[in-house]
């Protein structure tokens, strides 16, 4: 446990260091308000975030959640457009798409034993296909749906700048982090990230467990996507583009080791904020967005190698300490 | 032994079945001369990275920035050109330096894994979206046209791809198979471990792979570039998905040790006849990622379910009790 502490003042470190470091060179960053929308950005790849925390603790991977969120919104589209349905069945409609999505992502993975890599690529492909087929058409041209009901736009406000979707993202990482603790479902994910024969031979269901993971993947992906619609007002096929990225990136730098078994939601949570902070700290020093792109991909490529160099002196401290403890 | 011969069989039915749906379905448009052409033109690139990048494969590890570092090379390859106002010298150069830039993606790929130890799949991730950033700085997010000089115009006329294409495929099928570095890389990615402990340098291996796929790339990048003449930031965007997938349907094992060149440019052959079948179709191209999703699912569970112990016992029972039968 001790390392996992480490590791946690390390990553809040990085991101005093990364505050510190924009709060000098741009006098619009370090203010409350700003702050308040860094952790507002934060909460949509950290709500999704929760879920993947669990499927790469079970050694997984999900690349599908932009395209399950882009599906889950627009299913609700078609539902505001074309129904009266009214707008809480449409949402739990939307929550049951993505459940469904994250099913067929466990299925794929855990029954037919794809690789979670290329399983997950292939059903973000699907997905977004399955986006574009039922998308809104205008004259035969896809057009954004606007989605302006007041009882639904409220999902995209809040008390003031304290935003509905960051107390969610407060609220589903405590309850993520407790399930993951404190219960046998959570022990299990661990379990089988470490060593999934062990976990097989002592009677846990792996297939199952996995299964679990990836349902949970597409819950937190329909809520993500909740949020999302309900602030713009509106979803086009494009939704989630490119956004699977933010939630794995969030995890790795939150000390979730990729290899499984290993990490929590509280790291992710710091992970989300960091990237949110990284992104709004680039844009509010007038970066050009290609800029953007090299930066966040340096930083990701510095933090997985000094997880990698971070992990092996922590083993090798281990060792010698389980060496010395035999010679006494 | 009968397991061999079905897996041989298998690649030519599947492939004069493509065809025959693809003639019956659209006879006038999908023979044409110049339609096939167009096949062969794609089949060309995917072709060419896919024969570099099955070094990657076959160590289990994966190369994500394909796609990106394709628009990367295309844009060096094309600024060059233009900043040398079009000269043959300038084609050399931009050739040269394109493959130097590949090289060196590779380079950087393998290293960083090999030294820190750290997963491909993030390694190539992040720099995926590196590239990407690059090459929009370079272009200023303008598309560049590039239709002198000949010298560099023909690269992407036919048959020039295609025979690149059949080159790349002979000289990487020469290595895997006939060369020590080959078996090398079947051995590193059968059992690293078994590997090192026989003596071949795990790491040198590995850097090579990764620098044999930048390099590919780069001539891709740059047979691209030539026969569109021209270049942006998202030249080459999604390719890596193709290339795995061509990778894949051609019996590359992701977990490494296992595929052929020849498999891996059959799968190019398919993909090229999927993505020319679905567009004469007109099928829009949002929605070939539906197809394309199917495809993998299919040959990759396919694949995985041939080695699932208890797919094999299934299989086993079945004959035994087919014997009994007789």
């Amino acid at each position: 446990m001790k390392q996992q502490n480490l590791r946690r003042i390390i990553s809040l470190g990085m991101l005093l260091v990364l505050v510190a470091l924009f709060s000098a060179l741009s006098k619009y960053f370090l203010n409350p308000n700003n702050l308040l929308e860094i952790i507002r950005d934060a909460a949509v790849p950290g709500i999704i975030g929760v879920g993947v925390t669990y499927v790469i603790i079970t050694a997984g991977i999900d690349l599908s959640t932009g395209a399950e969120m882009a599906l889950v919104a627009m299913v609700m589209a078609n539902i505001y457009r074309y129904t009266l349905i009214p707008i809480p069945i449409m949402i739990l409609v939307g929550i049951l798409v993505g459940l469904l999505c994250g099913l067929f992502n466990g299925i794929i993975v855990a029954k037919l034993h794809l690789p979670e890599f290329i399983g997950t690529l292939a059903t973000m492909g699907i997905f977004r296909a399955i986006t574009y087929i039922i998308a809104i058409k205008e004259n035969g041209t896809i057009t954004s749906q606007p989605m302006k009901a007041y009882s639904y736009a409220i999902l995209g406000k809040g008390f003031g700048r304290i935003y509905f979707v960051t107390i969610a993202f407060i609220v589903i990482s405590v309850i993520g982090q407790i399930v993951l603790k404190n219960t046998r479902f959570g022990t299990n994910l661990y379990s089988v990230g470490a060593n999934p024969k062990a976990a097989e031979l002592s009677g846990i269901n792996i297939a199952r467990t996995r299964i679990i993971a990836y349902v949970i993947v597409g819950f937190c992906a329909a809520l993500g996507a909740i949020f999302t619609t309900a602030r713009l007002q509106s979803t086009t096929a494009l939704l989630g583009d490119g956004f699977e990225f933010n939630p794995i990136a969030a995890s790795v730098i939150g000390g979730v080791s990729l290899a499984g078994g290993y990490g929590d939601i509280l790291g992710t949570f710091i992970g989300a904020i960091f990237m949110a902070a990284l992104e709004n700290g680039v844009l509010k020093l007038q970066m050009n967005t290609a800029y953007q792109y090299v930066i966040k991909g340096c930083i990701i490529i510095a933090v997985v190698i000094f997880d990698a160099w971070f992990n092996s002196v922590m083993e090798k401290r281990a060792q010698e300490a389980a060496a010395g403890g035999k010679e006494e | 032994m009968k397991k061999l011969t079905l897996n041989q069989l298998s690649k030519p039915i599947i492939l004069v079945a493509f065809f025959l749906i693809l003639t019956i379905l659209r006879p006038s448009s999908f023979l044409s001369a110049s339609n096939l052409g167009n096949v062969l033109w794609s089949v060309s690139v995917y072709g060419i990275m896919v024969s570099g990048t099955i070094f990657v494969f076959l160590l289990g590890g994966i190369d994500l920035s394909i796609g990106s570092l394709c628009g990367l090379t295309a844009v060096t390859c094309v600024m060059t050109i233009r900043h040398f106002n079009y000269s043959t010298t300038g084609v050399l150069l931009g050739i040269l330096l394109t493959l130097g830039v590949g090289l060196l993606a590779g380079l950087v790929h393998g290293v960083i894994i090999t030294t820190f130890k750290v997963p491909a799949f993030l390694v190539t991730f992040a720099t995926q979206i590196i590239f990407l950033g690059l090459s929009m700085i370079f272009t200023n997010n303008k598309i560049l046209s590039c239709q002198n000089p000949p010298a560099f115009t023909m690269i992407g006329k036919n048959p020039v791809p295609i025979i690149l294409m059949i080159i790349a495929a002979a000289i990487s099928w020469f290595v895997l198979r006939k060369t020590a570095t080959g078996r090398y890389v079947y051995a590193v990615g059968g059992n690293p471990q078994a590997a090192a402990i026989s003596g071949i340098s795990v790491t040198k291996i590995t850097i090579m792979a990764y620098m044999i796929s930048g390099f590919t790339t780069a001539i891709g990048g740059i047979v691209l570039a030539s026969m569109t003449q021209q270049c942006m930031a998202s030249t080459g965007s999604g390719y890596e998905q193709f290339v795995i997938m061509a990778g894949v349907i051609g019996g590359i094992s992701l977990l490494g040790g296992e595929g052929t060149v020849p498999g891996a440019i059959f799968g190019a052959v398919i993909i090229g006849l999927l993505q020319n079948g679905l567009n004469l179709m007109s099928v829009p191209s949002t929605q070939h990622g539906l197809v394309r999703g199917i495809v993998i699912i299919a040959a990759v569970g396919f694949d995985a379910l041939q080695r699932d112990p208890a797919f094999q016992g299934w299989l086993a029972k079945r004959k035994q009790a087919r014997a009994k039968n007789a």
